[in-house]
């Protein structure tokens, strides 16, 4: 084999070596990301559940869509089953209000908290309601929010969160009866204007405090009951796997 | 546009739905007074587009009026705590009026010009517009009942069992469908950017409205 020979095969020996070092560097880095890729994605896949893990952990957690959605088909089957209350507002006796609805606004609430379990979610579906219930009776919806955000702060103290049903349980039981004193401070203020003082607390609590004393324990009991419906059917439908987080 | 086309700003509508409970208890005691305030509120709101509304809550308003005026009559023997207790009810159902003229897709529009949160204003459309779904829902839970023949609903176990249990589950898989359909429209709570379709403004008729609404009620004061 002479000189120009040997050049010649030289000449295609090294673009088939370049060709052959090129393909063995992409098969190496291919090899690099393969055995990467399963750790990192493994990584990235525990980043989120790292995420929604704390994210349970916490008191106050952001609201989803779905979340704001079920609260406010609660609050409207509340609303519904709420319209007798501009008929039997007027009725002069004391907690009258109370006894007619709580049962229905102890249930609802509870299934909805159940559901949610975020505090405000009382309080959203107050909110919701009132907002149709204030044309019927403006002074219940005041009541309703400030009794909500009593509710949910004596949860907050107690049980520092929803996360336990008894939490629910206890929102539940409170957030109606705690309106009783703040209607009797409505009635009060509310007649003084008109300028027979005291005339409406006669008639709304009776010539006797007793049967103020039974009506309040009467509508806690009422919203007790109705509390631990909300408990039942909630367990009911999580036992069924219909109350998904 | 004539003024019974012209439909009530929807916040204008909401604070004249107050106005017209709070005045009309505070007045209820002032028999011709309070009575001719509400009617000239039922003949204004009518004037304002509410007239289909005023006339669905005067034939309720009637029946229920007049079952209470007929015990508090019966229970005192003058007509005058009847009349007042009618009073009252007016104001009741005159103060539902504008709220029932007022479409939830209007007011939602409304507060969100106002720069109410997201999650506030979609709570309430949903709340609003949910209820005569929620009618369907408990006739069709009570004919499953009853094709079931679960028997009366009067009775608490049936009640629990066959009805209020359906009932919340079914519930929960419509409140799943919409919460689904809403993020797939594009719905986002937070801070995202969002436009409003169609901007709810106040007009000249709304003005005239309240104007006519203070000067009713400074009338009746001064009767």
């Amino acid at each position: 084999m002479n000189e120009t020979e040997k050049k010649a095969i030289e000449g295609q020996a090294a673009p088939a070596a370049r060709e052959q070092d090129a393909a063995q560097a992409l098969i190496s880095n291919t090899e690099e990301i393969a055995e990467s890729k399963p750790a990192e994605a493994a990584a990235e896949a525990a980043r989120p559940a790292a995420g929604e893990a704390d994210d349970e952990n916490k008191i106050f957690r952001k609201y989803k869509i779905k979340d704001i959605v079920f609260l406010a088909i609660m609050a409207a089957c509340m609303l519904v089953t709420g319209a007798i209350m501009p008929l039997v507002g007027q009725i002069p006796v004391f907690g009258i209000i109370q006894v007619c609805l709580g049962l229905q606004f102890s249930i609802f609430p509870v299934i909805g908290m159940m559901k949610v379990r975020k505090p405000g979610a009382l309080l959203f579906m107050s909110l919701c309601c009132g907002v149709v219930l204030v044309f019927m009776n403006a002074v219940m919806f005041v009541c309703i929010l400030i009794c909500a955000v009593i509710a949910e702060g004596l949860v907050l103290l107690i049980f520092r969160g929803y996360r336990k049903d008894g939490a629910c349980l206890f929102a539940g039981t409170v957030y109606f009866p705690v309106t009783l004193p703040f209607l009797y401070l409505y009635y009060r203020f509310l007649y003084s204007w008109t300028g027979e003082e005291g005339q409406a607390v006669n008639a709304f609590i009776g010539s006797s405090a007793g049967m103020a004393v039974g009506m309040s324990i009467a509508v806690l009991a009422i919203c007790f009951v109705g509390a631990l419906i909300g408990v039942f059917i909630a367990r009911e439908l999580k036992k069924a796997g219909v109350m998904k987080k | 546009m004539t003024l019974r086309n012209k439909k009530l700003y929807p916040l204008v509508a909401i604070l004249s739905g107050l106005f017209i409970i709070i005045f009309g208890l505070v007045i209820a005691k002032d028999l011709l007074a309070c009575s001719l305030f509400l009617a000239g509120c039922f003949v204004w709101l009518a004037l304002f587009g509410c007239g289909r509304s005023c006339l669905r809550a005067l034939p309720l308003y009637v029946v229920v009026a007049g079952i209470f005026f007929a015990i508090f009559y019966g229970a005192t023997g003058t007509p005058d705590a009847g009349w007042a207790m009618a009073n009252r009810f007016g104001a009741v159902f005159l103060a539902i009026v504008p709220g029932m003229s007022t479409a939830p897709v209007r007011m939602t529009r409304s507060l969100s010009q106002v720069h109410m949160p997201r999650s506030v204003t979609l709570g309430m459309l949903i709340a609003m517009s949910f209820v005569p779904m929620l009618k369907g829902e408990i006739a069709r839970v009570r004919e499953a009942m009853k094709t079931r023949g679960a028997g009366s609903i009067w009775s608490p176990k049936i009640l629990y069992r066959a009805f209020l249990v359906p009932l919340v589950m079914r519930l929960v898989n419509i409140s799943d469908t919409l919460a689904l359909s809403v993020e797939t429209r594009g719905f986002a709570l937070g801070k995202a950017r969002y436009t409003i379709y169609k901007k709810e403004s106040v007009a000249l008729s709304d003005a005239v409205f309240i104007i006519g609404l203070a000067a009713g009620a400074v009338l009746a004061a001064v009767l």
